[in-house]
């Protein structure tokens, strides 16, 4: 008769697209097996995502091992057998595999309990989360499930963040040398540390055309290090690149405005160009968050909803975030995330003028913005609290 | 099956089986567009009520329920016994009408909703309104006739609500038995 396994937590993770679904999830992984010894097995539905932001990833193998972590890859009927363990993680509502869901509602029926099943929703800084999270989730075959919310507040199950990620961020950045360190390793050359560096890992935008056409003009040299996949699709028209095949390593430049190609990069890599960069326009969940993390100024594209609610979402941040920050610094900052997400051309460039007249305040609150944001507890914390207590 | 998403208060669902009246629902979008429902419930064999969340595309057993309008005839411990129109008779137990029961008063005419699952009469729905006397309230205090002033009365049956300041002892008023508020004197 199988029973549940303690201190053994399963994490499924479908990834629908890009490397946020496989980041978060990896992220989370790591944290609870290197910071509360948690016996983890993350089920991933697509290798090759994975790989890219973990090379040592195999794609050929259907169970592996990587920094102390199972890694299982999940196909159905899945090729490695589901043990239940103490807690079962759907990540962002996915969708668990019937035989997982039917091993549940055996050990159930057998009187041997089940694991603490829960679904770790997307990140909003919206109010309601406040109210959902922690929620029982009744189910039909009368299996318990909770809906745990990431958020901004006290009621909501928190932000992913390392205990270590602060430290090692202030040691890097106490040290110019660092960055240009690894923009020189990047192959970006000829350049210097008072030049302005932007990282841009967005979705396709107008906006970043119409600023492209103002930043050639820039008296500071402007270099835009974009990593290879879609963020390079809305510098194309710009440099005149149609049907061109980027590779990592090319450098671009028109005025006084370069485009440096980067490869791909596993997260220590990504937190560390985000840390090294002025400004980083970043997308979705993951790399949002870690943005915030840099303790640098960032423009969150959001991924885009139907009836523009992702406006609600990215006003709900822009409150919080602004909350204690001065108020021309605030509106300089929310009118240039406004009109990006929005694809406004002139607008975005007018508000990017706004935003160089208040950089200074803006570089300071975001300096102060991860310890406020993090709350004192991050959300592997509360998580692993969580599950303590239900 | 009805998505999460498509039910409305009103409904009644079967999760862990039993059956769940859909008392509220209040819709949100998380990420990529889904949609997230956030529910209260009542558990009608337990009459206990709970919040509950679900995803939207989250698949559930709708039931439609057989219900008879009857009028209460008689309690007989621990059952409320009511009537329909050919006089069979039907037993609710006591702990099943949960708020109603404070307005469920003998010689009351007033037709109520008898619910059953599997053949069993599991609750009673109340009208909208009932018109009760009012047993005990303290005279006015200061003569107000505006309707803003309140005060606490009670009334047949032994519940008790705030009414408006004029209304005395003796007084039938009208009372929304979904939000338990006084609605006028009748």
């Amino acid at each position: 008769m199988v029973q549940i396994k303690s201190n053994h937590w399963d994490i499924f993770c479908s990834v629908v697209d890009n490397y946020g679904d496989i980041g978060v999830c990896w992220r989370l992984a790591k944290q609870l097996a290197n910071e509360y010894q948690i016996e983890v097995v993350l089920w991933v539905d697509d290798l090759a995502s994975f790989n890219t932001i973990q090379p040592e990833v195999d794609l050929a193998a259907t169970t592996q091992q990587l920094k102390g972590i199972t890694v299982n890859l999940w196909r159905e009927p899945l090729p490695v057998t589901y043990i239940p363990g103490q807690v079962l993680i759907e990540a962002f509502a996915c969708q668990l595999p019937a035989e997982v869901i039917q091993q549940l509602v055996d050990l159930k029926q057998c009187g041997q309990g089940q694991p603490c099943w829960l679904n770790l929703e997307y990140l909003s800084a919206e109010a309601w989360v406040d109210d959902c999270h922690a929620l029982p989730s009744l189910q039909a075959n009368g299996l318990n499930k909770s809906f745990y919310f990431p958020g901004f507040s006290r009621k909501t199950g928190g932000l992913l963040c390392e205990a270590d990620l602060f430290t090692q961020r202030d040691v890097w950045q106490a040290d110019s040398g660092n960055r240009l360190a690894l923009f020189a390793k990047l192959g970006i050359e000829h350049c210097l540390d008072s030049d302005r560096f932007i990282s841009v890992f967005s979705y396709e935008t107008a906006a970043l055309q119409a600023l492209c056409d103002y930043w050639q003009h820039s008296a500071t040299p402007i270099r835009l290090l974009v990593p290879l996949g879609r963020s390079l699709n809305s510098f194309v028209k710009f440099f005149n690149l149609d049907n061109h095949q980027f590779c990592a390593g090319e450098h671009w430049q028109k005025g006084n405005l370069h485009l440096h190609v980067l490869p791909l990069t596993d997260q220590i890599g990504f937190d560390r160009l985000l840390w090294s960069c002025d400004v980083n326009i970043v997308r979705g969940e993951d790399s949002f968050l870690r943005a915030q993390w840099a303790a640098k100024p960032f423009i969150w594209h959001i991924y885009p909803q139907d009836e523009d609610y992702h406006l609600v979402k990215l006003d709900a941040l822009m409150q919080r975030y602004c909350a204690n920050l001065d108020p021309t610094a605030a509106q300089a900052w929310q009118q240039l995330s406004l009109n990006f997400n929005r694809d406004q051309q002139k607008a975005s460039v007018e508000s990017w003028q706004h935003y160089v007249d208040a950089e200074e305040k803006l570089n300071k609150h975001a300096k102060i913005w991860p310890i406020s944001a993090i709350d004192d507890e991050d959300l592997a914390t509360r998580l692993v609290h969580f599950v303590k207590n239900s | 099956m009805k998505t999460a998403h498509e039910l409305r208060p009103g409904n009644v669902i079967m999760l862990d089986g039993n059956p769940w009246v859909v008392l509220k629902t209040e819709t949100t979008r998380s990420g990529r567009n889904a949609a997230i429902v956030k529910m209260k419930l009542k558990n009608i064999l337990a009459d206990t009520t709970t919040e509950t969340t679900f995803k939207g595309e989250d698949k559930m057993e709708d039931i439609i329920l057989e219900r008879l309008d009857c009028t209460y005839s008689y309690f007989a411990d621990p059952m409320y016994v009511f009537m329909d129109s050919e006089y069979n008779q039907y037993d609710v137990e006591a702990g099943n009408l949960g708020e109603a029961a404070q307005y469920i008063v003998d010689g009351m005419e007033e037709v109520c909703q008898v619910t059953f699952y599997e053949g069993k009469a599991i609750s009673v729905e109340l009208p909208t309104s009932v018109s009760r006397e009012v047993t005990y309230t303290e005279p006015s205090a200061r003569g107000d006739t505006s309707g803003k002033v309140m005060k606490p009365a009670t009334i047949t049956g032994g519940a008790t609500l705030s009414v408006a300041d004029f209304v005395k002892t003796g007084d039938i008023i009208e009372i929304d038995t979904r939000t338990h508020e006084f609605k006028k004197r009748v």
